[in-house]
């Protein structure tokens, strides 16, 4: 017995250490290995990350919970301090939307006579999906959130992302638990968008900063400050008509757009699962999209 | 002879201590804060945790320890998958490699050297990803962060050192 441990010692000692003289430079070429994989994005990679944050989804949603009551408790804190003022730029607003109420019930109206007119066919409606942010990005050089819905509940990749102020981002990876949301102000984010009024075409192009730019203009595009933007649709990979955010800087031919979406007080968010005109559910790429003007 | 079992499971899990609360604080660090601008720059506990095990432990925080530990903060934080991993795997290195310098160092010498690797860590991580992006970002947010777990360094240094006195101190596996 004694003699066979010997024996096998004989062999695994140099192995050892060989195995401890190589193993940080195994590690290390893992590291790189991985980070191009993930670059590439890898299916393997992405089922690997999915599936973890999957299994540890249900912890953070519980631990997230009291962080957010602290949080609207302080809120409210904030509120009870505030509160005349708010009511009188409540009451204001509230003047305002009242206006605006009238407008609508107007245009609506009008609309559905021309409608009728038209014979125009009603598109299917849109579905969605609500969800918790149960993870902030720690990341310095990511912007994205965790929400606690994933495929079990129609959420894919692709799909976009919107809170009650306007677009949030999408969806970048989906587990069947939970999901990954890149926020429209991170790097890797771009989201084909128009201005609302002149409807001039961009690609909204996040730089990690606070505020993402408007690339792909068309020359002699007339924008202004204060310019709502919001999705454009093409692509079919977003619905069209999401607000997204205004004009809110021109510098040196870069413009950038201030999102309405608050990214550090995001609590619920909503999945558009489906919308009328989606291409199949799938990402498209570019060059093979059907065209979906008319 | 259930008892010396129990002892060895005892051992074993007062041994794993060092990883698992790292693993725990990183999961902690991901949550949603509601502050704004924060998640940007959270403090880097990963970092501190290797760095705090490969001074006072590194027999119970090996190199693959650290590479798990990043690994695990990609997940959860979201950032460039095998970032953290390299990251920190590094900085597991380079420590122990000069643990003869940190042994018996006053507190101020070993904050000071953690700043040191903070900063290197801050600038790496923003050259790697500028890379894997191919583009210039903004090596602002890095550098708020390093700075912000450098402040969060001794709050952190003091807990960790209350977890290896409450939970491996009872055990002798000093070598």
């Amino acid at each position: 017995m004694k003699h066979r441990a010997a024996s096998v010692a004989k062999v695994t000692v140099p192995v050892r250490a060989l195995l401890n003289r190589f193993a940080l430079l195994f590690l290390i070429l893992s590291a790189f290995a991985i980070m191009l994989l993930g670059k590439a994005e890898t299916v393997a990679v992405e089922r690997v990350r999915s599936g973890v944050v999957d299994l540890v989804a249900p912890i953070m949603d519980g631990l997230s919970r009291p962080i957010a009551t602290v949080s609207t408790g302080v809120d409210r804190i904030e509120n009870f301090f505030s509160v005349y003022q708010e009511n009188e730029r409540l009451r204001e607003q509230n003047a305002r939307l009242l206006e605006w109420q009238s407008a609508a019930l107007a245009l609506a109206a009008e609309n559905s006579t021309f409608r009728k007119m038209l014979n125009f066919v009603p598109e299917r409606g849109a579905a969605f999906s609500a969800a918790r942010v149960i993870g902030d990005s720690g990341g310095v050089f990511v912007r994205s959130v965790l929400i606690n819905a994933g495929a079990a509940t129609g959420i894919e990749r692709g799909d976009a992302v919107v809170s009650g102020e306007g677009l949030v981002g999408r969806v970048a990876e989906a587990g069947l638990q939970s999901a990954r949301v890149l926020l429209i102000t991170d790097l890797n984010s771009r989201i084909p968008v128009v201005s609302e009024k002149g409807r001039v075409r961009a690609i909204l192009s996040g730089d990690n900063s606070a505020q993402p730019k408007l690339a792909f203009l068309p020359p002699n595009a007339r924008l202004n400050l204060g310019d709502r933007i919001v999705t454009s649709g093409h692509g079919g990979v977003f619905p069209a008509g999401l607000p997204v955010g205004t004009i809110s800087s021109v510098d040196d031919g870069v413009i950038r757009v201030s999102p309405f979406a608050e990214f550090d007080l995001l609590e619920y968010v909503r999945i558009i699962t489906e919308f009328p005109g989606e291409v199949a559910g799938q990402i498209v790429p570019s060059t093979a999209r059907p065209s979906r003007m008319k | 002879m259930i008892n010396t079992a129990l002892q060895r499971l005892d051992r074993s899990a007062r041994l794993l201590a060092p990883f698992v609360v790292s693993v725990i604080l990183v999961l902690l660090s991901a949550l949603p804060v509601y502050v704004p601008g924060y998640g940007q720059i959270a403090v880097d506990v990963g970092l501190v945790t290797v760095f705090y095990w490969a001074i006072y432990r590194p027999d119970l925080f090996p190199a693959v320890a650290a590479f798990a530990l990043g690994l695990w903060q990609d997940i959860l934080v979201g950032s460039p998958i095998g970032l953290h991993a390299l990251i920190l795997l590094l900085a597991n290195w380079a420590i122990v490699s000069q643990r003869t310098f940190f042994q018996g160092k006053a507190f101020g010498v070993i904050w000071w050297s953690f700043s040191l690797v903070a900063l290197i860590a801050a600038i790496a991580s923003w050259v790697i990803v500028c890379a894997l992006n191919t583009t210039l970002i903004s090596p602002v947010a890095a550098l708020f962060q390093a700075a912000l777990t450098i402040g969060a360094f001794p709050f952190m240094a003091w807990f960790l050192a209350r977890v290896q006195h409450a939970v491996l101190r009872p055990i002798d596996v000093d070598v």
